[in-house]
């Protein structure tokens, strides 16, 4: 369903090369009208012109197929629908090559170029429909020298919304006041900032004083998933920090508490997150900008009473998950996959979400396959030739599937650091690699 | 297959509302959270069950009535009810649970482009109904963790229909007395229908507290909602009612949906009536229940709310929801107060000792340390 806020266009025609030129000025102007810039445009066009192309080559010709693109206000989403059960997104791995191998299929380059020219791409398959979903980041200027916080201690503190001004300027707050890896990437880009808020996906709050001084901020996304990110608290305002940012946390809580969302999850806590709202799922290894690893702490919150779940677990897991659960007081059904003969596909599907600034990368599952350990290593080969020595993997525990790559990822050097309530379909269990192997 | 796309089929309000998801069963709670009893005290009801009187009509009932409509519009109960209060039959509405009788209410007043008012910490339901049913719910910050009066007058515009009060609050026991009620009632001037959940009425010992019932010949405006769920110990039957005016409750008949309250629950709702040592005893173990919290909440160091009602709300140095589930692992269930927007208190309903010593020592289990002094910073509203 469009989220609110959200705009969109769609368009449905067939599958037949004679239709091509519609679809691609289709997203032409529907991602300039949305605001795109014309290199950012020009390459979500290219994407849905090799896309259109592959399925008119690959598909049952006439067909019917849908494009809707989506203004996000931050970005621009171009989405296929089409049948096609046998559609191979092989191309869409990080590490696929423009030079194909003997098996390989030509077909697969024009994915690859696609692939090359979004920022991230989604691919789900249900019922024998395929959807792709390819989205496009808008251009904004990057942050430039940001102020660092005014020294006068503010008075009679209210939390409220911000303005996109003061956003902005919160947003030079943060990049003055905390390191680097303290930040996450989608708050370093003020004008990216105000987008996102006016998106609707992102709310945030403001502790500001009555003359318009601003003492703190909490942004907050809100899943598809049902959980919600929190960034922060970030407090400008050291005199007053446990205050600001209580206060900031029961504001937040209460505009969120009746959302429908399950829960809240913090990667990114600073030093200022009042601890007595939230439970510590555990913690996980980053880099500081001197190369020194720190241990950084993932707060979790729970918004409602917990019913309990089933999760799908590969055996070789289900040690850890016990003693997680236990810890976290979470009651879960551990529901053991099995392999008993049955066909799967060759190939498996990792997306790549690549923080480069801070030599970050996390790696998801679009697509189970029997070279999961192979494609797995092959990332981790060219992650760390690209020097981003912190990997991550998510697996998603209500998608049975994505349990068939644990082997491989304990193989490849990864160890399960945190189970994330709520955080896909189910929990999600997210892997680091091992700093011995990291470095290698 | 026909494929179906509900995003032009669901109205807007439909498409942003999340659905209400029950509690599972207690034997799959006791399942997943691996306890071998459970104390429920999340829901406020009775333990010592409904009055003997109303046990011994659902022992009775001849299992072949089942195959009989009911009274379609709880026929006999309202005249009990009548009797009881000195008042008329039509001046009652007998619903499916009070939760049935507030969408009663709304459906009557209320049209597209209307709004009720309330507080935003209270009972859930009259904000859950609005929106659903598309009407917007303008929350009212309690103030002193009270129905704030003139905050509640100051919210109402052109499109104001009802004003919802619960007194005593839940979750908070407090009240309106019989001077502000008045007051409020006298600045309303009959130009708004003015609802005020009695829910716990019958627990509540307060001398100052006034009766709804008494009001409703003065203020025609008022609508008054009580339920057999609490203190008459029949939740699982599902039966609440409203009285007012004879010409307010004509107008919400309309809306009523009739035949949807069980023969049984009507018998039983009417033996209870009667059952006034019942009230005399529940309101003795609330007593005492309460003096125990006390003295053993002070003891940890806690703070707590505690007024009328049969319930108490204490706030926690840790996360409801995170206490929730474990004090689930004791066998204690209670009600995360986060879904009422007080973060970190949890509701806890004044039972028996034996379930008030249980919660009392897994409480102690749970805590992670004594708490600090918190401070608060206001929140900017409107």
């Amino acid at each position: 369903m469009t989220p609110p806020n959200k705009t969109t266009f769609s368009l449905t025609v067939q599958v037949n090369p004679d239709f091509l030129p519609v679809v691609t000025a289709f997203i032409e102007k529907a991602s300039r009208a949305f605001g795109l810039g014309e290199s950012e445009a020009l390459s979500l066009t290219l994407a849905a012109e090799e896309v259109f192309s592959y399925l008119c080559s690959t598909g049952r010709l006439n067909e019917a197929l849908s494009v809707t693109c989506t203004n996000g206000h931050y970005y621009v989403q171009e989405e296929f629908r089409f049948r096609a059960e046998h559609f191979n997104v092989r191309a869409f791995n990080l590490t696929a090559s423009a030079l194909p191998d003997e098996d390989a299929d030509w077909l697969q380059t024009g994915l690859l170029i696609a692939s090359r020219m979004v920022d991230r791409f989604q691919f789900f398959q249900e019922d024998g429909t395929s959807r792709l979903l390819l989205r496009k980041e808008k251009h904004y200027p990057e942050l430039e020298d940001s102020p660092v916080t005014s020294p006068q201690p503010l008075r009679n503190i209210v939390i409220r919304h911000p303005d996109p001004e003061e956003l902005k300027v919160a947003s030079h707050l943060i990049a003055g006041n905390y390191p680097l890896h303290w930040i996450p990437q989608r708050l370093r880009v003020p004008g990216k900032l105000v987008d996102m808020v006016q998106s609707g996906d992102f709310g945030a709050a403001v502790a500001a004083d009555t003359s318009g001084h601003l003492g703190g901020l909490v942004v907050w996304h809100t899943h598809e998933n049902k959980l919600i990110g929190l960034y922060g608290p970030y407090v400008f305002d050291r005199t007053k920090s446990s205050d600001i940012s209580r206060a900031l946390i029961e504001s937040f809580i209460g505009v969120v508490a009746k959302s429908g969302a399950i829960g809240i999850l913090n990667r990114y806590p600073t030093p200022e997150i009042p601890t007595e709202y939230f439970e510590v799922l555990g913690s996980f290894t980053i880099r500081a900008p001197s190369g020194d690893p720190v241990q950084s702490e993932a707060f979790y919150r729970h918004l409602e009473e917990d019913l309990g779940m089933a999760v799908w677990a590969h055996p070789l897991l289900e040690g850890f998950l016990r003693e997680q659960y236990e810890k976290l007081f979470f009651a879960r059904d551990i529901q053991l996959i099995t392999s008993e003969g049955e066909t799967s596909s060759p190939f498996s599907v990792l997306s790549a979400h690549v923080d480069r600034k801070v030599g970050r990368v996390t790696l998801r599952p679009v697509w189970g396959g029997k070279d999961a350990e192979e494609n797995l290593a092959d990332h981790v080969r060219v992650l760390k030739q690209e020097n981003i020595p912190q990997i991550f993997f998510e697996m998603d525990l209500g998608r049975s599937w994505h349990s068939r790559f644990t082997p491989g990822l304990l193989n490849t050097g990864f160890e399960p650091r945190l189970v994330l309530p709520y955080a896909g379909a189910g929990d999600l269990v997210m892997f680091q690699l091992r700093d011995d192997e990291a470095h290698v | 297959m026909t494929s179906l796309n509900l995003d032009h089929l669901l109205p807007d309000h439909i498409k942003h509302f999340e659905a209400y998801v029950p509690s599972k069963p207690d034997p799959e709670l006791m399942r997943l959270y691996g306890c071998s009893r459970l104390y429920r005290l999340n829901n406020n009801e009775n333990p010592l069950g409904p009055p003997e009187a109303a046990q011994e009509v659902i022992r009775n009932f001849p299992p072949p009535s089942a195959a009989v409509y009911p009274s379609g519009d709880a026929y006999y109960l309202r005249t009990k009810l009548a009797q009881r209060f000195g008042m008329d039959p039509d001046q009652f509405l007998v619903g499916n649970g009070a939760n049935e009788v507030i969408s009663f209410v709304m459906k009557a007043f209320c049209e597209k482009g209307d709004n009720i008012i309330t507080a935003d910490k209270t009972f859930a339901v009259y904000e859950w109904i609005a929106e659903f049913s598309g009407f917007e719910a303008r929350l009212v910050p309690l103030k002193d963790y009270a129905f704030d009066d003139q905050a509640l007058l100051d919210s109402i515009d052109e499109g104001t229909k009802i004003l919802f009060v619960c007194n005593p609050n839940n979750p908070t026991g407090t009240y309106w007395n019989r001077d502000k009620l008045t007051r409020f009632l006298d600045t309303i001037n009959g130009r708004r229908i003015v609802v005020v959940d009695e829910a716990y009425f019958e627990f509540v010992e307060a001398e100052d507290f006034p009766n709804g019932m008494d009001y409703i010949r003065d203020y025609p405006n008022l609508v008054v909602f009580r339920t057999f769920s609490k203190m008459y110990g029949l939740a699982g039957l599902r039966i609440g009612y409203l009285a007012g005016s004879l010409e307010v409750v004509q107008a919400i008949r309309r809306t009523c949906i009739v035949y949807s309250v069980n023969a049984l629950a009507q018998i039983a709702a009417a033996a209870a009536l009667d059952q006034d040592d019942h009230v005399v005893r529940s309101r003795a173990l609330v007593r005492e229940g309460k003096l125990y919290l006390k003295r053993e909440l002070s003891r940890l160091g806690l703070s707590f709310q505690m007024g009328e009602g049969n319930f108490i709300m204490i706030r926690l140095p840790m996360s409801d929801t995170l206490a929730y589930r474990k004090l689930m692992t004791h066998g204690v269930m209670v009600r995360a107060m986060t879904g009422f927007r007080f973060p970190n208190h949890i509701r806890v309903t004044v039972s028996h000792m034996e379930a008030m010593q249980a919660f009392i020592e897994a409480l102690e289990k749970i805590l992670p340390h004594r708490p600090r002094l918190l401070h608060s910073i206001p929140r900017e509203t409107g």
